[in-house]
């Protein structure tokens, strides 16, 4: 499912100003089964962006278009994954997981509890299947998150800065799973991040935001191999490239 | 070595946390029976001592009289705290999910809110005679504030990431509603029960005091005229033993539920 984002402005009213500009004329692509990232220092409104992009809130002008359709209230077509955790906490894992199934009605219960503990193993999760998110780690609770938009089929993942709490052994690794599942499934994939290095592991395309007010400075294509090699000389030539423009912004 | 060391500690541990409460009661129970029985110092009258308390509570539960008075009692709890949660939670629920709702109710809510529920006697009787009607009237009205207060707030403390996350997973309002919200203001709702339970307790004790002929209030109002201290004394330690026991229980409902 491509998106495209058209003239895109959100300002907030605030108290000392009368309104205060984050998204100033975004337009951005972004086609059908792309890993997009977008990265900016923090304030620089990618996650308004992204919140928009899940009609989680509305635009103050422009419009963001989703397979066709006009965005205009949150959907299972575009599955959030937070940065804060965001699983139930009265539901256990695998109830967490078959929640959206079951809000949206796809197939038996039967065979939701069976995908849901085929997707569990995929990922080394099976024997907490009964367990309760607080009786998990962070980088669990994440995973959880992800299987639990995945199994949704949501064609579009919206995914802030959902790695941002873990340590880097475990943030590598989610990295390396979510290309796993994003190749399996061909979801498009649009994350908010502001680590560069993520973003140059993980993006097929990464979208480098200005702050005061929030705009598009520049768009990276990384053509980069996968398995990306962090210390491979392309990898380290264009994480230094970024960094460096990053720096010009402020 | 080092464990067996650590391990007898705890058993310690246990044995004082356990002990150290019972410590004031007793000196309390010695100092007591010192100035009335013991040493004379205060008027029988005035204050009985714990073997005539005892010796109260005894014939009241041979006779059968503290238990059904006792269940007088709780029947009314219980009828107003029903009465009220149907009430209240269901409004706080609807209060809570409709800002404009709330902001209608705002102002009725805050005004009768900080009325004593002793307030509403003289109206109790008027609209519903002697008996057990106006007792559980009154206990409605002094819990049905403190759980539809807890209950809005419950719900208005859903976290928004959980909600959010419901609704881009494809839940449409009401099962947000139901499957978010709900749950989540559950904690809330036990917590204002466990307020409202106090209250009742309270509000029964006065309101059978005034306009009713039985129950604990009744049997300590009257034991008081009839010169009877014992079981006064005895009526307000069962009191205090109904509403521990309840603590209890609402304490532990929110050990499981708290998450």
């Amino acid at each position: 499912m491509s998106i495209e984002i058209k003239n895109i402005n959100k300002s907030f009213k605030s108290k000392k100003t009368d309104q205060l500009s984050v998204l100033e004329n975004i337009n951005l692509t972004i086609e059908d089964g792309e890993l997009v990232c977008l990265l900016g220092p923090s304030g620089c409104g990618k996650t308004t962006l992204l919140r928009l992009i899940a009609g989680l809130d509305q635009p103050t002008s422009g419009e963001i278009v989703a397979n066709g359709e006009v965005v205009k209230k949150p959907s299972g077509d575009r599955a959030v994954i937070f940065q804060q955790y965001s699983l139930f906490p009265w539901l256990t894992v695998l109830q967490n997981v078959t929640f959206g199934l079951e809000m949206t009605k796809k197939g038996s219960k039967e065979e939701n509890i069976a995908a849901a503990e085929r997707y569990l193993t995929s990922v080394g999760l099976i024997d907490f299947k009964d367990s309760y998110p607080h009786e998990l780690s962070g980088g669990m609770k994440q995973r959880v998150a992800i299987i639990r938009s995945l199994l949704n089929h949501s064609p579009i993942l919206l995914m802030d800065e959902p790695f941002s709490a873990l340590d880097m052994q475990n943030r590598h690794k989610l990295q390396e799973q979510l290309i796993g599942v994003w190749k399996r499934f061909e979801n498009t994939i649009v994350f908010v991040t502001h680590d560069v290095d993520e973003a140059v592991y993980l993006a097929d395309k990464i979208v480098i935001l200005d702050k005061n007010p929030g705009r598009i400075a520049n768009i990276v294509d990384v053509d980069i191999e996968r398995p990306r090699k962090r210390e491979s000389e392309e990898f380290i030539a264009l994480q230094e490239a970024i960094v460096k423009d990053l720096d010009m912004g402020d | 070595m080092y464990k067996n060391f650590k391990l007898s500690d705890l058993m310690l541990d246990n044995y004082r946390n356990k002990f150290i409460p019972l410590i004031l009661p007793i000196c309390i129970i010695i100092v007591w029976y010192l100035i009335t029985e013991g040493l004379g110092m205060v008027n029988p009258y005035i204050l009985p001592g714990p073997i005539t308390v005892c010796q109260s509570a005894w014939s009241l539960i041979l006779s059968g009289k503290l238990l059904t008075n006792t269940l007088d009692t709780l029947y009314k709890v219980f009828g107003g705290l029903i009465l009220a949660s149907i009430v209240a939670i269901p409004l706080g629920i609807l209060l809570g999910w409709y800002k404009t709702l709330e902001d209608i109710a705002t102002l009725v809510i805050s005004v009768l809110r900080p009325i004593p529920p002793v307030a509403w006697i003289p109206f109790s009787i008027l609209w519903f005679g002697i008996g057990m009607f106006p007792a559980v009237f009154i206990i409605f009205m002094g819990c049905v504030f403190p759980i539809l207060v807890y209950t809005i707030d419950g719900v208005k403390r859903t976290d928004k990431v959980l909600i959010e996350s419901a609704q881009t997973l494809g839940a449409s309002d009401w099962n947000v509603l139901k499957r978010v919200i709900l749950p989540s203001a559950v904690p809330y709702v036990v917590s204002g029960l466990k307020v409202g339970i106090g209250i009742a307790l309270m509000c029964t004790i006065s309101a059978e005091m005034v306009g009713s002929s039985s129950g604990l209030g009744y049997m300590i109002l009257t034991a008081t005229s009839l010169f009877d201290p014992g079981t006064t004394v005895v009526g307000m330690l069962d009191i205090g033993l109904i509403g521990i026991i309840f603590d209890y229980i609402f304490t532990k409902a929110q050990d499981r539920i708290f998450w």
